[in-house]
């Protein structure tokens, strides 16, 4: 993995430090994700605080922080799935899983992210599995449908 | 009509307000006609105009942000509400900064501002009432989880909100659900209670250049946070505490102090935890201090401290374990007694001890009046020239050597790092030892100046170097020649000839190999320095807390002698503790009388007996280390310690022992006396910092009744011994005395003196061992002597793990340096 960054970085020159957006790009492609580890060698390289990139980073949604889980999970919470009861649909999942969004579980088997409206609101509250819409989500539909994800 | 020609803020020049050379220019505000140098911006005209504009995000000296829109104004001929905090003044501006449109827009700016807020306790119903009676939280009910938010008082959204006659709050408030943190060290950070005005996040990276803080997330979950959510220690957080002193809500508060209440006192003094001697203003509520902190009239300029000067202070001088009372040992045992007991029992034992038998060490954190009045106690009374401060100094004479050339260069400036373009810096943990010179050298390094760090390995200021030089440890010296070396074959001249003499057998190659450093990067170092148009050298422990010390300290200023342009380079030497040129000065070194006079000089021994009216003892004092390796029968058998002192076996065999320190310590195990001592913040007095200025220290709060400083312990002493010349009233009276002896103005002669120091110019050299043992492990860590690890453990928390606040021997050791590398 080290040599993937450096590899990546050696392209690119420390000074210019408008190359972060195309780095941070390039180690996603590469890695799946952007680690501790990575962000602490493009500061090295660039001069910028871990902080700063982080911060840079978070900004844009194309960037995710955690491995990828065998299966993704996308939970919405926009306006109408919210109404609908999305919260609580995210707390049971949260509580089977063991995982906040922008996280991974430890034996890589969900990540979970949380997105605003998935476009099909008279569905609400709709859960997103591995690009799979699930509709009128509830609590023990939820448990049910997870099982069927190893 | 009239156009304006709005001059695009580029980086906000802090000197824009006191140029004077820059044309003035008229603008009229609510009617009222404001002159302000062009650049100025409305804020600041109007604050000159002593008029209010409520202002959440402006900081005052960093580039203005513009974020949170409180400030906006109403221009004739303008369009919209500009911000008068971003915006520049021109010629004739018509400025309105109170119109009913403004402050309604302002109420509704502020409303959003809180619908993200707990806002209980603004508009609650009751909230005189609970000023007076819930003194628990700062107001905010506790139903709302408010009772994180301290009770200090810290709050400009309760200025704001009174200002602006905010009653009610259209919205709903939207509770964050952020965990607030409380396993940090030194403070608590509730990020529900964030209002997102940035001030923190561009304290942290523009003023401090600590890049710990930042906004991450985007959208609504826009929070101030760290890479990955990690601790701020983990962040490389230095606990500076810029954060928490320009926080308008109280996200982020300072543990101490929490609960105490809104201070009624603000008191500025000096602190003396390292030879910066930075300003300091210490908040206090009851004789309590509870924090040290912004000036409630100058939220927006809080000063800048280290983390020593911003939490130590209140924790020490509050320490449960801290001792109030004088104390005899019965019997192994200590046991609390009067002043009078304890002082007429030193009396009788110390009448014993008269003579060469007895010495005194002092520490380097107290006054110049307490440390003056030590010595003379000593030299005086008790016939003796032991006299020594705590010192971590291998050499005890580079304190001589340092004021030799203070007499013929003048002392550097703080402020001349930034002014500077190249800053050398040599041997330092800066960012551990002297953070604020270290703010300094980062300040010049983002200003594009070239920072040039050598050390034995990399500290967080070589993040900011552009050439960073690793040489061997224990090869300072080595390296200091070789660059001594290179530099004057590029310059000729007299000066340069006789250098190049005594390099005549100077194996070069050999010493490149021998300290590690390339010829390539000794030549980059001399380019430099010889280019430069103003540099500075910071010479730090690694050079001067070394067995070559007086070596490395002549080929500096040897270094900075044949520069084509002398007066340019300014070499600045960092002395630990706040006072130790002070100290010195004050007479408190084996070797000089106050002044500098040589106590081997019979003249001095003459000017100083007419000066105290009496007859000074000749025989040559012993420093502290002398002192501790003498003890025996017929060598040193008595001892007076100001603080504390590194253990040591002979110190059991002392006949007696008296110890003036705020806490019991392993020394107190062979002491016979104690008595306690007020610290810094408990009284006045002067000190002399690194720039060789007189620095005054005001007492903050008042110590406990039976606490008292040195020079009345000593006066008392005296007074029980029947001796003239110690009836001081106050230290005012001491300083008078001082003052009356020795000339405290420094004049230097501007001339810079054109020699060339000796030099040992030789490769073959074998390692050499340290001439005398180390008296101090060199801890920046230390107050008095007192380990401030053991005594504080948020303190051993940030620094703990083999203490990279220490580094011991030749050349600075291992401290690793925590942080963003
Ligand atoms: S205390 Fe830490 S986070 Fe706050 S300004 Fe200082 S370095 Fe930055
Ligand atoms: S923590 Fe305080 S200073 Fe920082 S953004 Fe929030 S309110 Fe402003
Ligand atoms: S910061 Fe604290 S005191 Fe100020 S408004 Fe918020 S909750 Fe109240
Ligand atoms: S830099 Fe030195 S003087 Fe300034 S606050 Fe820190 S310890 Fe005190
Ligand atoms: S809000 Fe959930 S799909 Fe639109
Ligand atoms: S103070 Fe001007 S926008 Fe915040």
């Amino acid at each position: 993995m080290k040599d993937t960054i450096d590899a990546i970085l050696k392209k690119h020159i420390p000074k210019e430090k408008g190359n972060l957006i195309p780095v941070l790009q390039s180690v996603q492609k590469k890695e799946g994700y952007i680690s501790p580890e990575s962000v602490k060698r493009i500061s090295n390289y660039f001069r910028i605080s871990r902080s700063s990139i982080y911060g840079i980073a978070t900004f844009y949604s194309q960037f995710r922080f955690n491995p990828p889980g065998r299966h993704s999970i996308k939970i919405c919470l926009g306006t109408a799935c919210h109404v609908q009861g999305g919260d609580f649909i995210l707390k049971a999942l949260q509580a089977e899983i063991g995982i906040s969004p922008g996280e991974t579980t430890d034996d890589m088997r969900f990540d979970l992210d949380r997105v605003a409206c998935l476009g099909c609101c008279a569905l609400a509250p709709v859960v997103m599995i591995d690009n799979k819409i699930h509709s009128r989500m509830s609590v023990i539909k939820l448990k049910e449908l997870l099982n069927k994800y190893e | 009509m009239n156009n304006y020609k709005l001059i695009k803020l580029g980086k906000f020049d802090e000197s824009v307000m006191n140029n004077k050379t820059t044309q003035n220019i008229s603008v009229k505000i609510d009617g009222k006609t404001v002159n302000a140098p062009v650049g100025t911006t409305v804020l600041q005209a109007t604050q000159k105009a002593g008029i209010y504009i409520p202002t959440l995000c402006y900081l005052e000296n960093i580039k203005p942000y513009g974020g949170c829109r409180l400030c906006i104004v109403e221009i004739k001929n303008m369009r919209g509400y500009p911000t008068a905090c971003t915006t520049p003044i021109a010629q004739d501006m018509e400025i309105s900064t109170k119109t009913p449109e403004l402050q309604k827009l302002r109420r509704d700016i502020l409303e959003l501002v809180l619908s993200e807020h707990p806002y209980t306790c603004l508009v609650c119903r009751d909230k005189n009432n609970c000023n007076e009676f819930m003194t628990t939280t700062r107001k905010v009910s506790v139903t709302t989880g408010c009772n994180f938010c301290t009770n200090n008082g810290n709050c400009e959204l309760q200025e704001l909100v009174e200002y602006l006659e905010l009653t009610e709050i259209k919205y709903p408030w939207a509770y964050k659900e952020i965990k607030p943190e409380k396993n940090n060290p030194f403070y608590d950070i509730d990020y529900n209670l964030c209002i997102l005005c940035g001030r923190c996040v561009r304290v942290c990276n523009e003023v401090r250049y600590s890049e710990v803080l930042n906004f991450v997330q985007r959208g609504n979950l826009v929070i101030v946070g760290t890479a990955f959510g990690e601790s701020q220690k983990d962040a490389g957080c230095e606990f500076c505490g810029a954060c928490i002193d320009v926080c308008p809500t109280g996200s982020l508060s300072e543990k101490m102090g929490k609960w105490v209440g809104i201070p009624d006192k603000s008191t500025e003094t000096t602190c003396v935890f390292c030879s910066v001697a930075c300003k300091m203003n210490i908040n206090t509520k009851d004789n309590r201090i509870v924090n040290v902190g912004p000036n409630p009239d100058n939220r927006t300029n809080p000063l800048q401290l280290c983390v020593r000067g911003k939490f130590v202070p209140g924790d020490i001088m509050h320490h449960p374990e801290r001792i109030t009372t004088p104390m005899l040992k019965k019997e192994n045992k200590w046991i609390e007694v009067s002043w009078d007991e304890a002082i007429n029992f030193t009396v009788n034992k110390l009448e014993q001890y008269r003579g060469n038998q007895f010495g005194i060490i002092g520490s380097a954190h107290e006054s110049l009046e307490n440390n003056y009045v030590l010595q003379k106690f000593s030299r005086k009374l008790m016939k003796s020239n032991n006299v020594d401060i705590l010192s971590s100094f291998p050499d005890k004479n580079i304190i001589k050597k340092i004021h030799d050339y203070y007499t013929h260069h003048k002392p550097a400036n703080i402020d001349d790092i930034t002014n500077a373009d190249t800053i050398f810096v040599i041997g330092s943990q800066t960012n551990l030892s002297h953070p604020i010179i270290e703010n300094r050298i980062r300040k010049a390094a983002k200003n594009g100046k070239k920072v040039i760090v050598a050390n034995t390995h990399d500290t967080r200021t070589s993040y900011f170097a552009e050439q960073n030089i690793l040489y061997k440890q224990g090869e300072e010296h080595i390296f200091l020649l070789s660059l001594l070396s290179v530099l004057n074959n590029k310059i000729s001249g007299k000066l340069s000839n006789d250098l190049k003499q005594e390099f005549k057998n100077f194996d070069i190659e050999k010493a490149f190999k021998r300290c590690g450093v390339s010829r390539q990067d000794i030549e980059k170092i001399a380019k430099s320095l010889l280019n430069s148009k103003k540099s500075v050298i910071i010479a730090g422990d690694g050079i001067l807390i070394n067995p070559d010390s007086i070596y490395n300290f002549n080929a500096l200023v040897n270094i900075q002698t044949i520069l084509k342009k002398p007066e340019t380079c300014k070499i600045i030497f960092l002395l630990n503790e706040g006072n130790f040129y002070g100290s010195t000065i004050a007479g408190l070194h084996s070797d000089f009388l106050p002044g500098f006079d040589e106590l081997a000089n019979k003249k001095n021994i003459k000017k100083w007996s007419d000066n105290w009216k009496t007859k000074l003892n000749n025989t040559k004092g012993l420093s502290g280390n002398e002192m501790v390796n003498n003890i025996t029968e017929d060598g040193i058998t008595a001892l007076f310690v100001v603080g504390d002192i590194p253990a040591h076996p002979n110190l059991a065999k002392l006949k007696f022992l008296v110890q003036q320190n705020m806490f019991l310590t392993e020394l107190s195990e062979h002491a016979h006396v104690f008595f306690p001592i007020t610290g810094f913040t408990e009284t006045n007095g002067h000190i002399i910092n690194l720039e060789r200025k007189l620095k005054e220290i005001t007492p903050v709060t008042a110590s406990a009744k039976d606490i008292k400083t040195v020079w009345e312990t000593i006066s008392n002493l005296a007074r029980v011994m029947q001796e003239k010349g110690f009836d001081y009233k106050k230290p005012e009276d001491i300083f008078s005395e001082i003052n009356s002896f020795i000339d405290l103005s420094f004049a230097t002669e501007e001339k810079a003196k054109k020699e060339i120091l000796p030099i040992r110019a030789d490769v073959s050299d074998k390692k050499k061992k340290l001439p005398v043992e180390i008296i101090a492990e060199n801890n920046y860590f230390n107050y008095l002597g007192n380990d401030l690890l053991k005594l504080i453990p948020d303190m051993e928390d940030i620094l703990g793990e083999g203490g990279s606040g220490s580094s011991s021997g030749s050349g600075s050791g291992s401290g690793s340096s925590s942080g963003i590398i």
